[in-house]
């Protein structure tokens, strides 16, 4: 008997294979993001090319001292992901593409993050209602 | 016999064309505080500021980069004005292209005090007063 698998549907799907520190690309993944999830809706971000940086779990918590503001404090790029899938309380995720992780030897993700092969991507794509390609690898 | 290094690197000319180069990622970590940071290695270290560049020296004090990403407040975003105003403030030469910030529909007049507008080919008759010119 042939048995159909409930797959749970996301709200938006955003591939992010910009680079970060290149562009403001990151930061507007970041604040559409934040925008759907404020509207109540779900995302799911898939990393790409160096944008698999931004999770790495060798960052530590925070960025390394600002020499003009030593006692300042700057969340690092992982910290900044890790606190918006703790806050989105299920309705954020973040996949790294495993091939782009090899890649560039951006191994080390924190342990929020999905390892996903790209043989899966347009799986993801059917797994949510909308997806925004922001392209820039 | 021991000798000590005290001589400093040569004058250079630090050219920027491109503006925009993250902000949630790079915080203050951006070109104009590694030039900040490094200049004291140097002779002498002066900007030119080129292309879409030219805005982080339009002065503007109301606007507050800061963005909410969960529960966090993100109020460490470049904050380009105010590193040019710094670049001032530690005697570097900084060079705004007039072309540049007339076609963006700004005014030399609303430039960050201390930066020089200048023609673009007088911005350029000035490399040979370096010894080096960095595309930054």
């Amino acid at each position: 008997m042939a048995t159909t698998m409930e797959r749970r549907m996301w709200d938006l799907l955003l591939i992010l294979t910009a680079a970060p520190h290149s562009s403001d690309v990151v930061t507007s993944a970041l604040r559409l993001s934040q925008a759907v999830l404020d509207n109540g809706g779900s995302v799911r971000v898939w990393a790409c090319g160096y944008a698999t940086m931004m999770t790495q779990d060798t960052f530590g918590d925070t960025k390394l001292p600002n020499t003009r503001d030593p006692e300042g404090h700057y969340p690092s790029p992982s910290a900044i992901v890790q606190r918006m899938i703790a806050d989105g309380q299920g309705r954020f995720a973040w996949i790294g593409c495993t091939a782009c992780t090899e890649e560039r030897g951006a191994t080390h993700h924190i342990p929020q993050v999905r390892h996903r092969s790209p043989l899966r991507l347009a799986a993801t794509v059917a797994g949510a209602k909308q997806t925004l390609y922001l392209g820039g690898a | 016999m021991t000798t000590t290094r005290t001589e400093r690197g040569p004058s250079v000319l630090c050219v920027l064309d491109r503006a925009y180069r993250g902000a949630v990622e790079a915080q203050f970590f951006h070109a104009l505080y590694g030039l900040l940071d490094l200049h004291g290695q140097f002779e002498r270290m002066d900007v030119a500021l080129r292309g879409a560049a030219v805005t982080m020296a339009v002065e503007e004090d109301v606007y507050r980069p800061s963005v909410r990403l969960g529960t966090m407040v993100l109020d460490t975003l470049p904050d380009y004005r105010g590193s040019v105003r710094d670049l001032v403030a530690e005697g570097f030469g900084v060079f705004v292209d007039e072309a540049a910030v007339t076609a963006l529909g700004f005014a030399p007049e609303q430039l960050v005090a201390g930066t020089t507008c200048l023609d673009s080919a007088e911005l350029a008759v000035r490399w040979p007063q370096y010894d080096q010119v960095w595309f930054v």
